[in-house]
């Protein structure tokens, strides 16, 4: 029972109503976490060894105790834009179990002492901001939100915000400048949100599956929840696996259990008479890994060593009847349309690449294209202005890696259909500018 | 080595060259006749009663009213059916922007729109996970079969987060999926008639997979 | 706000010590060793860096990841690598990068030459294309405004023109539509970028995607050269380039100078030299010969002039426009007092208070700086519009505000385009300043009874309240300036105004020397400042403006001296002034242009220099001496002015006995005691600030108060009728309406109305009125804002015919045309 932590009862019918939620249990972290000091709390969640769960892995009880003391301002956002591609399952929890996410920003708002909170949720998920907004009515009338929430001296204003559709909105800075009003942007950091984010006053940003484990490391205890998981991977994760397997869902898993386990075990694997060709682990952003790294043990250490990360949790499994150029176009394209365009390697890195892929596809590349491409990857990892840009190079220049022959093969097979072979001319030699400057 | 299930392209048909955005303009010069479109005046731009409550409503929630800067576009969709000119000038006048920062906001976001759009929004996935179960075919098929109904707004969409039910549609909204090649014309039916579409694939009705969810 | 402070440290640049300010953006720090780090989007007159072109990548010893320059402040130790081939390739691809949507049309661009992305690509990039797809194509130039190219192909998305568009000058008309590699810079529904600073984004942009309409494909920098001078069109006096190519100006260009213009130009100072090189230009001298003018030589028209001027016999008045150089005003000032024995002779377009409330508001110790404005702890601005009265300082504002939190104050009768970033606002009846000042004056703790004088402004007192309060603040010890316009204290009372603003002054600490706080005055024409000190002014017994006005127009004065002001354009009256300059015998004007005055009414008319042709000194509102710098030939047969007037000195027996414009200056600076020692050399290119330089004690002492104030009068009650209150737009003046590329600006009369006022008078949007008083009357279109207080309507002067100056308040009477 202790490895299903946020999936405890959640399809429970009528969980998403404070009634239910309070009969099981809910909102009583919260209460109890008002009684304490809010260092207590942010030591509770340091000792849980709880890592973000959107995409960065950051340790939470660390980001909070960079929340500044003092008076000013400060606020906490929910990142609840999910939009990494795979990637669904704060979908469930929200949709489920709002309360639970409520009572987990109750309690992160304490412990860093803001008043003021927003749930930033992707616009395209009506009917979780509306179960959201309607589980906010009810906490207010409780007394759980707006003024001495729970008959304490601490009060609490707490607001959904919906997005209109831009994956960049889940990078924490962009997010900020949208849920200011603006283009959702991502900013120059530093300054980090800890100390000026969202109208410049200090942020606690955390991801939805972050703040709803809150009130279960409370009930757990800090130490004990550590316990949970692999060394530097506490505790239990929602793992969302879709592509080619037979089960695609939401699962909760324990840090640490056997990639394989999850992907054949749990969801069942690709269809029969298929095999496992790759598999992104944690969201469309990190490198593929092949059929041998399926033995890696599903937690931030292995997977970080066997170069990829574990993201978001999201795993997409691509079968053997797939063309990598076909899954590397996609990839592509999708960062392409969702590069916001503030800087230049992201913006025209993203553009370039599924220019030379569409080439690849219609025959009208060379062997020499595959360089240029990952060179491009190459050019874009670490110069972009947030990791959008990485998130698109890291695993295209993984496929170049890992599947550099089938592109070779796929460039020839094209060129060999296409009809005008023969008139696209094939040179090794780079075409000069003609005078950049003069 | 894996059989390509690559489509051939035809080269005649890639793009010689990079036009176009998701908002006309590229090509268009400024009309000189008009006006720089300064902050509207609420004196001289009538806005309807509702619209401007509902936007004040919004504002009332920040603390910089800009904030409600997607909530007011969005009630200027709600309204409009997309984002015209006119309704960007009355949020733009209740707000004391210029219409020019509202559409610069809208334009950034896929899910306002910017020109005329049939009443049903169908947002197909066609991202990787969905895509791999067909989503492509999907997207085909829902397209053609919406034909040049004015009605029907049938667009691709990224990861809209739902590659469980893959592959899968935002139908008005609403998350149905995984969704057959054959239903496509049920499904286009009940979207004409105004029906729920697909009640048994609604994603609001899906239990969720974890068998320990249910276990204990 | 306390001022930022220099400190020097030192860091490891590519293996050498350098020394350079703490917490400089290292692009800049770089500088300090010689070393250019490459840059595009960055550009510190546009606030904090946004980091987003990656150009200026760099290594920092102890950071794994490469870091942007321009962003990243400078520490003690920090170790800094710029020529490692880490950096170089990710310079090499980022050029690469940029270059692919680039269309390299050089040749046939009007960057070309002068082009940031062509030295950058030449300096920093790879030399080669790996580029093999197509390039996007668009069509191209197209309209983005009257005055504004734009080119799509070339835009590198940089961001600052829409930076500028809504961080700078907050219009926020130029905006960005869609995203990423789709992301393109545009208007808003096809409206054109129109606004008091939109030329700025020439200026600003690296590649030649933003083109100026009225230089395009005139000139290439190789054929060009620039002269240094400054801008006389209002009192701004910004620092500005010519662009010259054979004797014509070609361009205007901001001269970066942060205590003036902070590097910006409002779109007058950019566009309008075109009014140098028009067909309308006077460039002969002329006669009046059988009621026409006429060019005749200049012996004629010098001979002509002088005989006239000895007939008058002493009933002379000259009148003096703000685009007079010091020099000049000196000169007349000779004239008149030397050679013709009158005291009738005023710079002031409606006089101004008593001299030694005049001296006593001009007080070095009292001067607020432009940069005050930026630092202060709170600036009220009281009874003016800094976009249309000194537009630069409007930018200089809403930086102080978005920048360093100055706490803005707005006190005025017309609805402000400050209001929206000022945190108290208060409007009072129009003509009520002095009423306003009483009123503040008590509610700072002097004389008087709030709640008694706040109604007679027409004000509301609690705004003047909570007004008090923010410029008092908590604590004492607070920086206020306050910026006031010269009207303020015109006007028969404005005696009384002027003591109320000492009043408040003194209450508020701006007395006392104190750095960083102080008066700011905006005077009505260009060199108002520089005129009063160069003792353009009324001596003794002598004859204000509206006084000469009434002299001439009741027959006792024979002459009218008109240097660079047409009292029909320029003047409050306009109908005295009409029958003034009809009962005159001679009207002497110096002018560029025939308007109506000068065209109807003058007998002898000198062609006026252009400011581009001009030498000379001026003096900036805050007090800085500048110099007007000559950038091409005269036209024609202009003269130097300065010549003209020692000319006609010499023939009425009191010559100057100077040969060079430069004489003149030595002797201004040694007559007018404050300026004591300073010389041309010394004003430079940078000019130099006089109440800061040692001779400044030898500025006359005055009274400074506090003085008992006078109930002043209760605003006029509008009953039924509605209160005049006029202004003066940017873009009322000749020069706008002359010159092709601005043309499109000059304002037609409006109507400002409250929305109740004009359903009261049923009266909608874009109908014709006419609003008059006793006999007088204007024609106008009703303009409905919803800001403007009821009881008022406003209207624009300087529009000829149609301006408000036909008008004289304070209640009108609007009714349909
Ligand atoms: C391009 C991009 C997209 C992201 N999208 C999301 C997202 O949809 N949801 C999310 O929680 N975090 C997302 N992140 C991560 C956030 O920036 C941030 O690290 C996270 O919200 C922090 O919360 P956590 O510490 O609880 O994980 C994204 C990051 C990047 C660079
Ligand atoms: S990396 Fe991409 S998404 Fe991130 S700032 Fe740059 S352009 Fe925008
Ligand atoms: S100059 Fe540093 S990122 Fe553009």
């Amino acid at each position: 029972m202790t490895n299903v932590l946020l999936f405890d009862h959640i399809d429970e019918p009528g969980l998403n109503t404070i009634d239910v939620f309070e009969r099981r249990g809910g909102y009583e972290m919260a209460r109890r976490a008002l009684g304490l000091q809010p260092e207590e709390l942010i030591d509770t969640l340091k000792a849980s060894g709880l890592r973000g769960r959107g995409g960065a892995g950051f340790p939470l009880g660390m980001k909070a105790s960079f929340i500044p003391k003092g008076t000013m301002q400060k606020y906490v956002v929910c990142n609840a834009d999910e939009s990494e591609p795979g990637t669904f399952k704060d979908r469930e929890l929200m949709q489920k179990n709002p309360h639970q996410l409520i009572e987990g920003l109750i309690i992160a708002a304490y412990a860093v002492q803001a008043t003021k909170a927003f749930i930033y949720i992707r616009g395209e998920y009506v009917l979780q901001a509306d179960i959201l907004d309607d589980a906010l009515i009810e906490a207010r009338r409780a007394g759980y939100i707006g003024e001495r929430i729970f008959g304490s001296d601490f009060s609490l204003d707490l607001h959904v915000h919906r997005g209109a559709g831009a994956y960049i909105c889940g990078e924490e800075t962009g997010l900020l400048d949208s849920l200011e009003g603006r283009r959702g942007n991502p900013r120059l950091k530093p300054p980090f949100p800890a100390n000026q984010g969202l109208y410049q006053g200090p942020t606690l940003i955390n991801n939805v599956e972050t703040l709803a484990t809150t009130p279960v490391i409370l009930r757990m205890g800090g130490e004990e929840y550590a316990k949970l998981g692999v060394a530097n991977s506490a505790g239990t994760k929602l793992i969302s696996i879709s592509g080619n397997v037979q089960r695609p869902g939401n699962y909760e898993i324990e840090l640490g259990m056997s990639s394989r386990d999850i992907i054949f075990g749990l969801a069942g694997g690709p269809d029969e008479g298929r095999s496992v060709k790759f598999w992104f682990p944690g969201g469309s952003s990190s490198p593929v890994l092949t059929a041998d790294d399926l033995d890696l043990g599903y937690d931030f250490d292995s997977l970080a060593k066997a170069g990829s990360m574990l993201g978001s949790g999201a795993i997409i499994v691509v079968d053997d009847s797939n063309a990598v150029v076909d899954v590397a176009l996609k990839l592509a394209q999708f960062y392409r349309h969702e590069s916001c365009g503030k800087c230049t390697p992201c913006r025209e890195g993203t553009n370039w690449t599924v220019h030379m892929l569409e080439r690849i596809r219609s025959g009208e590349a060379t062997p020499m294209d595959l360089d240029i491409m990952a060179s491009v990857q190459e050019n874009i990892i670490g110069h972009c202005l947030c990791v959008l840009g990485d998130a698109m190079a890291m695993p295209i220049a993984s496929m170049i890696v890992k599947f550099r022959a089938e592109f070779e093969e796929h460039i020839e097979a094209a060129r060999q259909r296409n009809p005008l072979l023969g008139a696209v001319p094939i040179s090794d030699e780079p075409v000069l500018i003609a005078g950049a400057a003069h | 080595m894996a059989e390509f299930a690559s489509q051939p392209i035809d080269p005649a048909t890639v793009r010689r060259f990079e036009h176009g955005s998701r908002v006309p303009g590229w090509d268009e010069a400024v009309d000189l006749t008009k006006d720089p479109a300064i902050v509207p005046d609420l004196a001289t731009t009538p806005v309807p009663d509702e619209l401007r409550s509902a936007i004040e409503a919004e504002m009332a929630k920040y603390p910089d009213t800009r904030s409600a800067s997607i909530p007011a576009l969005f009630h200027v969709q709600a309204r409009y059916g997309w984002c015209t000119p006119e309704g960007i000038e009355q949020a733009a006048a209740v707000m004391s922007l210029t219409p020019g920062y509202l559409v610069s906001v809208a334009s950034f976001y896929d899910m306002l729109d910017l020109q005329p759009v049939g009443k049903n929004r169908v947002y197909v996935c066609t991202n990787i996970s969905c895509s791999l179960r067909g989503a492509d075919d999907l997207y085909d098929a829902l397209l053609t079969a919406a034909g040049d109904d004015p009605d029907m707004f049938v667009r691709g969409f990224e990861c809209l987060g739902a590659c469980d039910i893959a592959p899968m549609a935002s139908i008005n909204g609403a998350y149905v999926g995984p969704i057959a090649l054959d239903e496509v014309p049920t499904l286009m039916a009940q979207i004409r008639a105004g029906e729920e579409p697909l009640p048994a694939k609604q994603l609001s009705r899906r239990a969720c997979v974890d068998p320990k969810a249910h276990a204990s | 706000m306390p001022r930022p402070e220099e400190r020097f440290v030192t860091f490891t640049l590519d293996g050498r010590e350098v020394s350079a300010p703490e917490n400089a953006m290292l692009v800049d720090g770089a500088e300090f060793g010689d070393v250019e780090i490459p840059v595009f989007c960055y550009q510190p007159k546009l606030g904090a860096p946004v980091g987003a072109c990656r150009m200026c990548l760099v290594e920092i010893e102890g950071i794994p990841k490469l870091q942007t320059a321009c962003s990243t402040p400078v520490k003690d130790g920090m170790v800094v690598h710029t020529q490692t081939t880490r950096v170089k390739e990710a310079q090499q691809s980022v050029v690469e990068f940029l270059l692919i949507n680039h269309p390299l049309d050089c040749p046939v661009c009007d960057k070309g030459g002068e082009c940031p992305l062509q030295d950058i690509t030449f300096g920093w990039g790879g030399g080669k294309s790996r580029f093999a797809e197509p390039k996007r194509h668009f069509q191209k130039p197209l309209a983005l405004s009257p005055l504004i190219a734009i080119d799509r192909e070339r835009c590198i998305l940089c961001y600052r023109c829409v930076r500028f568009s809504q961080e700078i000058s907050e219009d926020y008309q130029l905006v960005l539509h869609d995203r990423g590699a789709h992301t393109f810079v545009g208007t808003f529904d096809g409206h054109p970028y129109v606004a008091p600073f939109s030329g700025n984004i020439i200026e600003l942009c690296p590649v030649g995607a933003l083109t100026s309409q009225a230089y395009r494909f005139r000139a290439r920098p190789w054929d060009v050269e620039g002269g240094g001078s400054i801008c006389t069109l209002c009192p701004a006096q910004c620092n500005v380039t010519f662009t010259v190519r054979d004797e014509r100006v070609l361009r205007v260009l901001g001269r970066d100078h942060a205590e003036v213009d902070d590097g910006w130009l409002c779109d007058k100072g950019r566009f309008a030299y075109q009014s140098v090189h028009v067909d309308e230009r006077i460039t002969q001298p002329m006669l009046r010969d059988g009621g026409e003018l006429r060019p005749v030589t200049w012996e004629r028209a010098l001979t002509d002039a002088a005989a006239a001027l000895t007939r008058a016999g002493g009933a002379v008045g000259a009148i003096v426009g703000g685009e007079t150089t010091n020099e000049e005003g000196f000169l007349l000032a000779h004239l008149l007092r030397e050679a013709l024995d009158s005291k009738d002779l005023d710079c002031r377009p409606a006089g101004g208070p008593a001299e030694a409330l005049r001296v006593a508001l001009a007080q070095p110790a009292a001067q607020a700086t432009v940069p005050d404005l930026e630092f202060a702890h709170a600036v009220l601005v009281l009874d003016c519009e800094p976009v249309d009265d000194m537009p630069v300082l409007d930018l200089r504002l809403r930086k102080g505000v978005r920048r360093n939190g100055v706490k803005l104050a707005v006190a005025s009768s017309r609805p402000s385009s400050l209001d929206p970033n000022a945190t108290a606002t208060v409007r009072f009846a129009p003509g009520a300043g002095e009423a306003f000042l009483a009123a503040l004056n008590a509610a700072l703790g002097g004389g008087g009874h709030l709640d008694e004088l706040a109604p007679r402004a027409g004000a509301d007192a609690d705004e003047i309240r909570a007004l008090a309060k923010l410029l008092r603040g908590n604590g004492g010890d607070r920086d206020v300036v306050i910026l006031w316009g010269e009207r303020l204290t015109s006007g028969a009372r404005g005696d009384h105004a002027a003591r109320g603003l000492l009043n408040v002054a003194r209450h508020l600490g701006l007395m006392d020397g104190r750095e960083g706080a102080g008066l700011l005055e905006i005077p009505a024409g260009t060199n108002g400042r520089g005129l009063r000190e160069a003792g353009v002014l009324p001596t003794e017994d002598g004859r204000d403006t509206a006084a000469i006005g009434a002299a001439a127009a009741a027959g006792e004065l024979a002459a009218l001296y008109l240097m660079h002001v047409d009292p029909l354009e320029d003047l409050p009256d306009r109908d005295t002034w009409v029958r003034g300059l009809d009962k005159a015998s001679t009207v002497i004007a110096h002018a560029a242009f025939l308007t109506e005055g000068i065209r109807e009414h003058a007998t002898i008319v000198f062609p006026a220099e252009s400011y581009a042709e001009k030498e000379g000194t001026m003096v900036h509102p805050d007090g800085r001496l500048q110099r007007l710098r000559r950038a091409i030939g005269r036209p024609g047969d202009t003269r130097p002015e300065w010549q003209v007037l020692s000319d006609l000195s010499r023939r009425l027996g009191a010559d100057p006995g100077i040969l060079t414009g430069a004489m003149i200056s030595t002797q201004l600076f040694a007559a007018v005691p404050y300026y004591a020692g300073v010389t041309l050399e010394e004003i430079g290119g940078r000019g130099v600030r006089w109440p800061q330089r040692p001779a400044a004690a030898a500025y006359p002492q005055a009274d400074l108060g506090p003085f008992g104030l006078e109930t002043p009068p209760l605003a006029a009650h509008a009953n039924g009728s509605l209160r005049l209150g006029t202004f003066r737009s940017i873009w009322a003046s000749t020069e706008v309406s002359v010159s092709p590329a601005l043309r499109f600006l000059t304002p037609s009369q409006r109507a400002e109305l409250s929305p109740g006022d004009a359903e009261r008078l049923g009266l909608r949007q874009g109908d014709r009125v006419v609003v008059g008083t006793n006999g007088h009357s204007v024609s106008a279109t009703v303009a409905l804002r919803e800001s403007m207080p009821a009881g008022s309507v406003f209207l624009e002067t300087s529009l000829g015919v149609d301006g408000a100056n036909a008008l004289d308040g304070p209640l009108v009477e609007v009714r349909p045309a």
